[in-house]
């Protein structure tokens, strides 16, 4: 903040009026002009940040670096294994961004110069930068049950990354036999979307209920609890009766083993055999932040949890399901949110400002039957340099609630879909 | 000419709130854009059950927030979410709203139920809701361009909750219509531009 001259003041003051009706706190198009702002993945956290940094200060220059050529959301895609919808309504282009004036390039990242600040694409070479944000996901684990890789997710689909694996996932449903069993084999904490497997669960089950109604559904868990259980198991029996059973980690669910060829899984206890088997991996963050030195002895990445700033590399962001975000989940709501408050302490930082105070919120719906939808709440603040739950607030949809307000919740779901990639793709 | 210079720049920045960091205020877009996740960008909402409120009257969407965070008003998921800001902060999540441009969808019923809609309109709900519910003030939303899906919840609450539906006025007239009446109206007011 040294050099503020009047003419910078004024520009300031002018760029202010137009932040505050734009909705984050932007400055000087002057002080922050032609500072280059790299983001690199397109999906929940990514397209957001490029988005807001680009609505606070169109004076910076933000360009969003993603491998493919459209994005397919994770979130609702357990919708496809019932058939209550199809991959492409899930996928959406970023020809949206394009128009606000962020450049969209197709690369695929391999690597970041922290020192040199410089990202380095596979095609084109290097993308320099002033501040980089990487909202890269999850990579898995494969080491973590043995005989597990992952040439074997040909036949042993994760589905953990909406795409061909979901298509794979759902094919070999279809195939299945009635009187089958399939196993969801749940990953230990912390991973991607913790109420995902268990409304997967409900998603099969609706679809096993209305095609092979003699079927089962058995996750065998890492965990001996999970996200909205409550909830869950009261929505299961409600709908699917006795369909769906879960076995904790304490009661032998959590496998050591698969032979993947056999659809062989060995539990702590017992040996369990599925015609279909869906095993969702030990996660930790994407190869990309783990290549880039962002990561810590847990896999996944320590960042100022106000900032989003890596507390490994300068100038370098990480959000969502990458980041070590104190109370938050790593869900898709938890990443817009994120993602805004590091675009506001980007904005704020190329400026001169300091970061500003933040607020974090997560909303996520799980939808166990086309009438019957349940959700969480969250809302976050920082105190002490940690991201906590604000006292009293957030908690989960009660408990034996009508068939009305299990109703409406399916429909907020789908709202929450059309507007939440509203903000992130238009 | 710097020392000077700086303290309107600060005043400015409070304003908007980046220089707010200090003493711990969360500034009215940082609190707004959690909300955009599912009212959209700047709380113009892409559909269908969650209602836009972009351009709403600061009055009326403070008092909303406030009645859901108490409780007075029901709700699945807005009172766990109101109960996570102050009075202050819920003020100014209300006038960093009520800012911003309005926006209608641009949905269009059929030429019958639009008719049927605006009968009722007519006869039960212009008096408050003037000019086709185009007017608004802080005891009156915005109905007109509206998602019919969010006004056809708000009405089906009012409906189950008869005469404890807020204001009284609006429950006596609203636990008589029928599931059609309320689908009438509701796609009378999002045809309303």
């Amino acid at each position: 903040m040294s050099g503020i001259t009047r003419r910078t003041f004024l520009q300031a003051s002018g760029a202010v009026a137009a932040a505050s009706a734009l909705g984050l706190p932007a400055l000087s198009q002057g002080a922050a002009s032609k500072a280059r702002v790299i983001v690199v993945g397109g999906g929940y956290g990514g397209t957001i940040a490029a988005k807001y940094i680009q609505m606070a200060d169109p004076g910076i220059r933000v360009t969003l670096i993603e491998k493919d050529a459209s994005y397919i959301s994770c979130p609702l895609s357990n919708e496809v294994l019932s058939g209550e919808r199809d991959l492409a309504s899930l996928t959406f282009s970023y020809r949206g961004l394009g128009k606000r004036g962020i450049n969209v390039v197709r690369d695929e990242v391999v690597g970041i110069d922290p020192e040199k600040r410089v990202v380095m694409g596979k095609g084109k070479g290097g993308y320099p930068y002033d501040k980089l944000v990487i909202s890269p996901g999850v990579s898995f684990r494969w080491d973590a049950i043995q005989g597990m890789s992952e040439a074997a997710t040909d036949t042993i689909p994760h589905a953990w990354k909406a795409g061909p694996q979901t298509t794979s996932l759902q094919k070999q449903l279809k195939a299945m036999r009635n009187g089958g069993v399939c196993i969801i084999v749940a990953p230990p904490n912390p991973f991607r979307c913790p109420p995902g497997p268990y409304e997967r669960a409900a998603q099969i089950a609706l679809y096993l209920k209305h095609h092979k109604p003699k079927s089962k559904v058995l996750i065998l868990d890492a965990k001996d609890a999970f996200s909205k259980q409550g909830l869950f198991v009261e929505g299961w029996k409600r709908n699917y009766g006795d369909m769906i059973e879960w076995v904790s980690a304490a009661a032998g669910g959590a496998v050591e083993a698969i032979d993947p060829k056999k659809r062989v899984l060995t539990g702590s206890v017992e040996e369990f055999k599925g015609d279909v088997v869906n095993l969702i991996p030990a996660q930790k963050a994407a190869a990309l932040a783990e290549i880039a030195g962002l990561t810590d002895a847990s896999g996944w990445c320590p960042v100022d949890q106000q900032t989003f700033e890596s507390t490994r590399h300068k100038d370098i962001y990480v959000l969502g399901d990458a980041a070590i975000a104190g109370a938050m989940p790593k869900s898709g709501y938890a990443a817009n949110t994120q993602a805004k408050v590091c675009a506001a302490a980007i904005v704020a930082a190329l400026n001169g400002q300091p970061a500003p105070e933040p607020s974090y919120v997560n909303t996520c719906y799980s939808i166990i039957a086309p009438d019957y939808g349940i959700s969480v709440a969250g809302v976050y603040q920082l105190k002490d340099g940690k991201i906590v739950d604000v006292p009293g607030a957030g908690g989960l949809s009660p408990a034996n609630a009508d068939a009305r307000t299990r109703a409406i919740e399916v429909q907020f779901a789908l709202g929450w879909f059309r507007n939440i990639t509203a903000d992130m793709f238009s | 000419m710097i020392k000077t210079l700086r303290l309107p720049l600060a005043v400015a920045l409070l304003a908007t709130g980046i220089g707010a960091h200090a003493d711990g205020i969360r500034t009215a877009p940082m609190l707004a854009n959690t909300c955009a996740g599912c009212h959209g960008t700047n709380g113009a909402s892409a559909g269908e059950f969650m209602p836009s409120i972009a351009g709403m009257d600061k009055g009326y969407l403070y008092s909303v927030m406030s009645d859901y965070k108490s409780g007075m008003r029901p709700s699945t998921i807005m009172g766990r979410i109101m109960k996570g800001y102050t009075e202050r902060e819920i003020w100014a999540i209300a006038g960093f709203f009520a800012a911003q441009p309005w926006t209608s969808t641009d949905r269009v019923a059929s030429a019958k139920a639009v008719h049927q809609g605006q009968e009722i309109h007519n006869r039960l709900c212009e008096s408050c809701h003037d000019d086709g519910g185009r007017e608004q003030d802080d005891e009156s939303p915005r109905l007109a361009g509206q998602w019919a899906g969010y006004t056809r919840y708000v009405l089906d609450v009012c409906r189950s909750q008869g005469d404890r539906c807020r204001p009284p006025k609006m429950g006596t007239r609203v636990k008589a219509l029928s599931d059609a009446e309320i689908q009438a109206l509701a796609s009378f007011y999002e045809s309303e531009k």
